[in-house]
């Protein structure tokens, strides 16, 4: 049976919750004061969940965190450093490509977030109709701009460009934004050696069990505490560690100091993924630091079928592969092999074993191939990526 | 003195750097200070690469002046600049430095009505692509310490008085002595002035628009880094003879910390080699040296930063034995604490159930040099005298109880009751009260830290199953 997402307030728990016949468990997101502070998982019975047994979970699992976020409060303290400067204004921007359904969703989102001037964004690359465009122009904020090389990095960095403010923030067409969002994610851009600024993303809904593997193998969060990352606590090569591009913002100055999105990288290219990871590692490697911050909030729908997510996972084994190829070759950084390793050791391998001996919360067998198998194709299909982006040229 | 457009005087001293100290002069041209105002003095500390020539046919629509003198140091050259300088202001300035073009006026306006103090501003890296280990250390290094000071909430030691981009009144530096020319090249003079403006109640302002941008990246590498590790040990020997109750707030008393790992075995061999076989210790010093290279071209950055931090822990000691001679003496200077006596140890005591705001305007009126921090009859904690560092202000208070009381404070709030007007706060407590008092023993309550960090282990590893 599915499970059901909650987002709860601490300070507005329900005496109970029910109507939840449908599904066995549900996926709790704790916040106290708006911001998440953890997560959790409780068994639905009959339907419902009583409040007792939902404060008590809450308080077990949001540890020291829920406390510590009270005592911020308590003393009337941000829990970002920098609360005192004015923040800056910035962009957003949606990279599209012929999933009309989806941007409506996420640009309702993009409507509920405070107007603090900021400028919308949907990059619409290489589509096949004018579907996109005839739903941008229902919201009449939104800038459209048409981008018809393929490729996500083609249409991020033509955002990159585009863009009015210096701070731009990257949302997929698949996920929706908390309403504060972007205001968590620009205030951390006090410090000028922060490039990018990443955030937590939850699902949306797991409504099906290919969205609970891919909750359970690959999920977006990075944990419920604000973490700043550069290269001298974090290996650049294991940049995966910071965040995704689904939820992330970039000083555009970037494009100065680290270079573009490698445009051989990532989907609508053999690669499939990993154009976000690589620039990470660029900007950690070049001395620069990527803070993660959970108080900005994003929720991810993850696909629904068995087939979708074995694709997925085939594409995150291509794309990690690619970018670690890159980083090898041009970047000259010996250490990816070591990552490599580490990564197969620490997290396929023991996914591999649960898997075989049909272990609780275990992904099927054929979805963690789909990912090796992607990680053998990986670096080839970065070099004929890369050799047909040249041809193109 | 004209508090609304005052004269000032600024300050380059200059040790053979003439291109770097004419893109100093050239950004000073542009200010959006009144230039009439401003005169700018360049001590030429031993110069032989054409400084004085160079500056003969500088044209400036600011009056400037140069000055000669044998190599003495930095220390000396700013004193001889401010001997001769005119101004009611002094803003001192690196030769490496770039100004944006508020910089005097951004000074001029954070002494303006606020009379006897120092003005700090930012001189972070200049940014550019891809740096090399080096740079990238030095950068985060500066970086992070201006980050830090750009906190309302920071409080100042001795180690934030920078010298690159610093000002004050003519008549303060007077009566304080100036720098002590005695560290001569070893640096260090900066903090030891410090000390001095601390101990005399000299408030610390840092301003954040008093921007220069630091061209470091021109002179910094390995070699010099090293070198100025062991200059430190110099200078930190000299602030310890001047100041002795900053001794054990001195590197020199942690040496464990520049070594990731193997900390106590490390510090013995870097001591050993330092005080007993320094010949030996610089024979293994150059190829280590040439290690970090190989290292670096291979990226591979654990390593790199693992065995930079023993060398320049390991030039640190070079220069401690080299300023004390024996490992008796280094015994001797840290152990013989005469002036332990000296500490200004004036403490206060605040009650924070009288609320957070008088406890901060207590400190603001009492300004103790430490504090005992209770809420109603629970001991939160006690924020101890701190050699070297200023006095206690009310902005201090919520970080400082924020980072390092945060436990004992929820455990008071929790035992006490609060009576702040906190929505369901009192459920909150209640829950506190019973996820923390009920999962221990009745009798340990006073180790509040040791139980509340079991609960929180335990959950890191339940959310990484989901």
């Amino acid at each position: 049976m599915a499970t059901a997402v909650l987002d709860l307030e601490f300070e507005k728990l329900p005496p109970e919750i029910n109507g939840l016949d449908r599904y066995s468990q549900a996926l709790i997101l704790i916040r106290l004061r708006r911001q998440p502070v953890g997560q959790t998982l409780l068994p639905i019975i009959d339907g419902r969940i009583s409040g007792f047994e939902i404060r008590d979970a809450l308080i077990d699992a949001a540890g020291w965190n829920l406390w510590e976020r009270w005592i911020y409060n308590y003393l009337g303290l941000d829990s970002a450093q920098f609360s005192n400067s004015k923040f800056p204004t910035a962009t957003v921007a949606v990279c599209t490509r012929d999933r009309p359904e989806e941007l409506k969703r996420c640009l309702e989102a993009l409507m509920r977030l405070p107007d603090d001037g900021q400028e919308l964004l949907v990059v619409d690359n290489c589509p096949s109709n004018e579907a996109t465009r005839r739903i941008v122009t229902n919201y009449g904020r939104v800038r459209y701009l048409r981008e018809d090389r393929p490729g996500l990095n083609v249409a991020r960095n033509r955002a990159l460009r585009e863009s009015q403010h210096d701070i731009i923030a990257f949302t997929d067409d698949d996920a929706a934004p908390d309403p504060d969002w972007l205001r968590a994610l620009v205030r951390n851009f006090d410090d000028p050696l922060v490039l990018c600024v990443t955030g937590l993303t939850m699902p949306l809904e797991l409504e099906t069990d290919a969205q609970e593997w891919f909750e359970c193998h690959s999920p977006f969060g990075r944990g419920f505490r604000r973490t700043v990352f550069h290269s001298f606590n974090l290996n650049p090569m294991a940049a995966g560690q910071v965040g995704a591009g689904v939820n992330m913002a970039l000083r555009r100055n970037v494009l100065e100091f680290i270079g573009q999105f490698d445009e051989s990288l990532d989907v609508g290219t053999p690669t499939r993924s990993g154009g976000d990871n690589e620039l990470f590692a660029r900007i950690l490697a070049a001395g620069y630091r990527i803070i993660y911050d959970p108080a900005a909030l994003s929720w991810h729908r993850h696909k629904r079928t068995r087939k979708e997510v074995r694709q997925t996972f085939y594409g995150y084994g291509v794309g990690v592969y690619a970018s670690l190829t890159r980083s090898l070759l041009i970047e000259g950084e010996l250490s990816t092999l070591k990552i490599a390793l580490s990564w197969f050791c620490n997290s396929q391998l023991p996914a591999l074993i649960r898997s075989l001996f049909r272990r609780s919360r275990s992904v099927p067998l054929d979805l963690l191939l789909a990912e090796l198998c992607g990680c053998a194709v990986g670096p080839w299909a970065y070099l004929s990526s890369r050799k047909r982006l040249r041809t193109k040229e | 003195m004209n508090r609304d457009m005052p004269t000032i005087s600024i300050i380059i001293p200059t040790h053979n750097r003439s291109a770097s100290l004419l893109r100093t002069l050239d950004a000073l041209r542009v200010q959006t200070y009144p230039l009439q105002q401003v005169e700018v003095l360049v001590v030429a500390d031993g110069c032989s690469d054409g400084t004085v020539e160079g500056l003969r046919h500088y044209t400036a629509p600011f009056a400037l002046y140069f000055i000669e003198q044998t190599n003495q140091g930095a220390a000396a050259a700013r004193n001889h600049g401010a001997a001769y300088a005119k101004g009611q202001l002094l803003l001192f300035l690196d030769d490496d430095v770039e100004p944006t073009p508020p910089l005097i006026k951004s000074h001029v306006r954070a002494h303006q009505n606020r009379p006897s103090r120092v003005v700090i501003g930012p001189y972070p890296p200049v940014l550019q692509g891809r740096a090399d280990f080096i740079n990238i250390f030095m950068r985060t290094w500066s970086e992070t310490k201006f980050l830090a000071m750009r906190q309302p909430s920071h409080r100042y030691t001795y180690r934030d008085l920078l010298s690159g981009n610093l000002s004050l009144e003519a008549e303060l530096f007077t009566r304080l002595g100036g720098f002590d020319p005695a560290f001569r090249s070893c640096g260090g003079e900066d903090y030891e002035f410090g000390v001095r403006l601390i101990k005399a109640g000299v408030p610390f302002t840092f301003a954040s628009d008093a921007l220069c941008y630091h061209y470091n990246h021109e002179t910094t590498d390995l070699d010099r880094l090293f070198e100025r590790m062991r200059r430190e040990g110099h200078s930190d020997v000299l602030i310890g003879l001047r100041h002795p109750e900053l001794r054990p707030t001195l590197p020199i008393a942690h040496i464990e910390a520049y070594c990731a790992s193997l900390r106590y075995i490390m510090r013995t061999l870097a001591l050993t080699l330092a005080f007993r076989l320094p010949k030996a210790g610089d024979l293994l010093a150059i190829p280590l040296r040439r290690v970090l290279d190989l290292l670096e071209r291979i990226r591979l950055r654990g390593p790199w930063l693992w065995l930079c931090r023993g060398l320049r822990g390991y030039w640190y000691c070079r220069g401690v034995a080299e300023e004390l001679g024996t490992p008796k003496a280094l015994n001797g200077f840290l152990r013989n604490n005469p002036n332990c006596a000296n500490i200004d140890a004036t403490e206060s005591e605040i009650d924070l159930h009288d609320g957070l705001e008088v406890a901060e305007k207590r400190l603001d009126e009492e300004r103790p040099a430490g504090v005992r921090i209770r809420y109603r009859q629970q001991s939160v904690g006690r924020i101890p005298p701190q050699p070297g560092a200023e006095r206690l202000r009310g902005v201090h208070l919520r970080r400082i109880l924020a980072t390092e009381f945060a436990k004992p404070l929820l455990k008071a709030l929790a035992v006490e009751g609060t009576t702040n007007e906190f929505i369901n706060a009192d459920h909150l407590l209640a829950d506190f009260k019973r996820a923390v008092l009920c999962s221990t023993h009745a009798g340990d309550v006073t180790d509040h830290a040791l139980y509340l960090e079991r609960p929180n282990k335990k959950h890191i590893q339940k959310n990484q199953l989901i």
